[in-house]
């Protein structure tokens, strides 16, 4: 399920959230205070890839799910 | 959430609205606004990462006049008249493609993306029955980055993240629209001079061979929205009954695939048969429609799976293609690495897309009827991009977007003041866009969603006939019942439900439109079996669809060539 978040790296500056053309990635709170994205609707990625190319720390990867792999 | 105790309602007027700000849009607001016009932009997303195009784009049609007899405007429209026959007026292609193309090629430059490579060339390939190099490869990556830089430059008001649900119609005229913010629910009322629809093709009607439905070629938030308000508001649509289709790596729906046949990859079937070689004079570089159908015929005689064999093609064009890969889906690469694919080493499977509601051609278009000012038959209500029948591609949506913006501003001037809607209507009209959030129980929107894909694929499909375009015909009707049933349980289900109510409307205009053209025309995006040739006496022209006593009424419109 693309993108995967690399929680460490990830400033939770919201680009991703807001350049998703799916509205499929949605911020949460992280004990109390860190903002996070997390994908809410795995199913309607598109995998065009603008929330990699526009995130500024390089936080995210691609990680294709195994039916588009192996079908 | 209650959305109608938070929800607020914003009025806003402006000259011009924009509906959909993919490339299309974005440039039709350029066109508005370097002409001095008020714009707003409504986006589903936002603006610099939505559309077709939103992750990249690697290829632009142009003739360039640099010498060669087929790179000149006549021997273009002569390619437009060969492979798109009966779909296209080569008047209005002229006005707003060949008339439009040195300014949006400057225009790319000047914005920042331009079409050239590093050392200020252009790198061109030919395909798809081009009687010379029209393609130019070119990294599109930052594309509509700099696009949406140039809008927001401009100073137009850009509505991320707002979907358009329906147009406001004042003694026959367009006077604006409507939509919801996806992420607040508030509605925006907008109340325009002239209003452009630039929402792109439909995606998401077709049952999907690679299982999820949004797994699409062309994007798959581009639901028909916008043809489907303008056909409601009474403007014409045409060229209605093509489903197109394409070729695709087989299990990712990743456009980019035309580079490789562009420099030299052949298609190949499980016996080992290069099949377009011997099924086709042009072989693998014949119109796209034809690579389509000589592929499902592989299929559907067994002889699958099919490959794109790029083995043979010259180590100048492998560096520049393991360059330039990801230009148009920026994640095709990555893809290609984790299934463990290597182009240069052996073939890549691949398989036929999903259909979809798009131009018969790369040079012709389906979606709103436009003339040759990209004006739409009702007054104030212009069309661009894959949402008009005479625009298509990265190209048509660059230079018809630009030209429907000029064309809306000129429109605009003319009146001294955009109509006022009746604020009781609008209560109305936003009650019954929320309804869906507010309703207990319901089905949800994916239920409706697969049956009307089903349906499509299995009775307005690549193979037609009368009685199975009507049983489809009869079958969405059953769905069209049940639409005011469906559940939204926050305001993203209330955009996807907004998007099935398109879907099945989108799919019944193709249904009656398929079922009027007693031909077949570009098959497989147009086949009857029972009417299974091309018949250039009675069908060289454009199917046209119009609302009529609630129903779909059709009409022929011929064309005439010189």
């Amino acid at each position: 399920m693309p993108p995967v978040f690399d929680s460490e790296a990830c400033m939770g500056c919201g680009t991703c959230e807001d350049v998703c053309p799916a509205d499929a990635i949605y911020m949460e709170t992280i004990n109390g205070e860190q903002e996070r994205p997390y994908l809410k609707y795995p199913d309607e990625c598109w995998h065009c890839g603008s929330c990699r190319q526009d995130c500024p720390e390089g936080a995210i990867t691609i990680r294709f799910p195994p039916d588009m792999l192996s079908i | 959430m209650k959305a109608r105790e938070v929800m607020e309602i914003h009025s806003i007027e402006a000259d011009v609205l924009v509906v959909g700000g993919g490339l299309a849009g974005a440039n039709a607001a350029m066109g508005a606004a370097e002409k001095g016009a008020s714009v707003v932009v409504a986006d589903k997303g936002k603006i610099e990462r939505s559309g077709d195009i939103g992750g990249g784009v690697d290829h632009f049609m142009a003739f360039l006049k640099e010498g060669p007899e087929w790179d000149t405007q006549d021997a273009f429209l002569n390619y437009v008249e060969r492979v798109g026959r009966g779909t296209g007026h080569l008047s209005i292609i002229e006005s707003l493609y060949c008339a439009e193309l040195d300014d949006a090629l400057k225009r790319m430059a000047r914005i920042g993306n331009p079409l050239t490579q590093a050392d200020g060339t252009f790198y061109r390939t030919k395909s798809m029955g081009q009687p010379g190099t029209y393609w130019i490869n070119f990294n599109g990556k930052r594309l509509k980055p700099c696009l949406g830089r140039a809008v927001r430059g401009l100073g137009c008001t850009v509505l991320d993240k707002v979907m358009m649900v329906d147009l406001l119609t004042h003694e026959g005229s367009v006077t604006g629209g409507l939509g919801f913010h996806i992420r607040t629910g508030d509605f925006f009322v907008i109340q325009s001079k002239a209003t452009i629809i630039a929402t792109g093709n439909t995606n998401r009607l077709y049952e999907n061979p690679r299982i999820n439905p949004f797994n699409t070629w062309l994007c798959p938030f581009d639901t028909g929205d916008g043809q489907v308000m303008a056909f409601r508001a009474g403007a014409a649509l045409s060229n209605m009954e093509y489903m197109r289709m394409t070729l695709l790596p087989k299990g990712f729906a990743a456009p980019g695939f035309n580079a490789l046949v562009g420099m030299g990859g052949r298609f190949l079937n499980s016996l080992g048969e290069y099949y377009m070689e011997k099924g086709h004079p042009m072989g693998n570089r014949a119109p796209r429609y034809d690579v389509v159908f000589h592929t499902l015929e592989e299929l559907r005689t067994g002889r699958g799976p099919v490959y794109i064999d790029c083995r043979g093609l010259e180590t100048r064009d492998l560096s520049h293609l393991k360059a330039s890969l990801g230009y148009d889906k920026d994640t095709l690469p990555d893809y290609l690495e984790q299934r463990g694919e290597d182009l240069a080493s052996k073939p890549v499977e691949i398989t036929v897309s999903e259909g979809m509601q798009a131009g018969p051609t790369e040079v012709t278009g389906s979606g709103i009827k436009v003339d040759r000012h990209s004006a739409a038959t009702l007054p104030g209500l212009f069309a661009c991009g894959d949402a008009a029948d005479h625009n298509r591609c990265v190209h048509g949506a660059v230079t018809g977007g630009y030209k429907a913006g000029k064309s809306a501003a000129d429109h605009a001037r003319t009146l001294k003041h955009a109509a006022r809607a009746a604020s009781a209507s609008i209560r109305g009209s936003v009650d019954r866009f929320m309804a869906p959030l507010n309703r207990r129980a319901g089905y949800p929107y994916r239920q409706i969603e697969n049956a009307i894909r089903k349906i499509m694929a299995e009775h307005v499909g690549p193979l037609r006939t009368d009685q199975g375009i009507r049983t489809g015909l009869d079958k969405l009707a059953r769905l069209e019942n049940v639409l005011d049933e469906m559940r939204a349980g926050d305001l993203h289900e209330l955009m996807r439900t907004h998007e099935t109510r398109s879907l099945l409307q989108v799919g019944q205009m193709m249904g009656h439109a398929a079922l009027f053209r007693q031909e077949s025309r570009n098959r497989p995006y147009h086949h009857r079996l029972d009417y299974p040739e091309t018949d250039n006496e009675r069908w060289c022209g454009l199917v046209v669809l119009r609302k009529e006593t609630g129903q779909v009424n059709c009409s022929f419109e011929p064309i005439v060539y010189r």
